[in-house]
């Protein structure tokens, strides 16, 4: 995705400080952004920082779903899984420029993920009313679902893995706009 | 061994607390801030709190450091020489009482670790069942969930966390009503 041009924006950019982009993109604020490779630039210009974020990453992430998953049996659940699937968006965005990250993860995926994850959770609230049982009755399920409680227990943790998890990166990407200036305007401006 | 791990990493928090609050520079005070979450969360797993660990490491030292520096981005190093703030002797007073105030409670907490503990005791002193003792036998019997936090979360409460579930949801909805707002004025 966003690796091989935060690569080749480095070598372009390297005599820039960190310190320097950090005012250059947070500094003129509401000045126009001119070209598609100043957007891009990625604001951390650390090999280190790229190549560890890379190589951790994809074992954040999967441990991010495995807490998620395992909610039922090992300490953590949704809520911490969600937080750590998020950390890994935002740890790419960290090192690898917020803007480009930005674009690669859909605004309205969030949302979707957001909703989706509530609407999920009322499902769980929903099913057992419809097997004769109270609203949230999962114990019900077990006998004339055949679905052990565990299970239904596991949905509930996806659905809120799935909120805070675009919670957290909806969060992350609107606080960040605000900060250094997006296109958001100027696509809105568009419109 | 144990206890001088509890001690060291109640030292660090300890002191890390202080410089997170005293620090003049905001991005070092983030940075020792996130390490007093770290250690918050070591003395959590210790405490065996895995639960409460995983989300203090998580949100604490994770998630929060990074809004943290998103931000700070806007604001300036200070250019004195002095590293460390002045303390303002009489807010240093008040936190100090209030501090004292606080500490004068542990003594009347129970021992770590005490089977008769009031919260995690079989029974109430009028010899009713205690929630604690309740949830543990019963779990994993009625709902074959050996997670007994996800347990009472999801199958005992599952209303309360529904709740907490649309709060999170209608707040983080709002924020970015109005960031988005701000953001395109």
């Amino acid at each position: 995705m966003t690796d091989s041009s935060g690569f080749d924006d480095r070598s372009e950019n390297d005599s820039s400080t960190h310190r320097g982009q950090l005012e250059a993109d947070g500094g003129e604020a509401g000045a126009p952004i001119d070209t598609e490779e100043a957007r891009r630039r990625p604001y951390v210009e650390s090999q280190v920082v790229m190549a560890t974020v890379r190589l951790i990453s994809p074992f954040v992430l999967t441990y991010g779903v495995f807490v998620t998953l395992h909610g039922a049996d090992s300490p953590g659940g949704g809520f911490q899984g969600g937080v750590i699937m998020a950390a890994t968006v935002v740890m790419l965005a960290f090192s690898f420029g917020i803007q480009p990250t930005r674009e690669w993860v859909d605004d309205s995926a969030l949302l979707g993920l957001v909703a989706g994850g509530v609407a999920l959770f009322a499902v769980a609230i929903l099913t057992p009313m419809a097997f004769d049982g109270a609203a949230l009755e999962l114990v019900v399920l077990e006998s004339t679902t055949t679905v052990a409680v565990k299970w239904w227990v596991e949905m509930v943790e996806v659905a809120i893995g799935m909120m805070v998890a675009g919670v957290v990166v909806g969060l992350f990407f609107v606080i960040s706009s605000g900060v250094f200036g997006t296109d958001e305007a100027d696509r809105e401006g568009d419109r | 061994m144990t206890l001088a791990l509890e001690l060291a990493l109640i030292a660090f928090v300890v002191v890390t607390a202080v410089f997170a609050a005293l620090l003049r520079d905001v991005l070092g005070s983030i940075a020792v801030f996130a390490a007093y979450s770290l250690g918050l969360a070591i003395i959590w797993v210790l405490l065996q709190a895995p639960d409460v660990a995983l989300t203090e490491a998580a949100v604490g030292a994770g998630v929060m450091t990074f809004l943290f520096l998103l931000t700070i981005a806007k604001t300036t190093r200070p250019d004195t020489e002095k590293p460390l703030k002045q303390v303002d002797l009489k807010a240093f007073v008040v936190v100090a009482a209030v501090a004292l105030l606080m500490l004068t409670t542990v003594p009347a907490m129970p021992e770590v670790g005490d089977p008769d503990a009031p919260p995690v005791s079989a029974e109430h002193p009028t010899g009713e069942q205690t929630p604690y003792s309740y949830y543990i036998e019963n779990t994993y019997v009625q709902a074959g969930i050996e997670n007994a936090v996800a347990g009472v979360l999801v199958v005992y409460r599952g209303f309360d966390t529904f709740g907490e579930a649309v709060v999170v949801f209608a707040a983080a909805v709002g924020v970015m009503v109005v960031l988005k707002r701000e953001v395109l004025k």
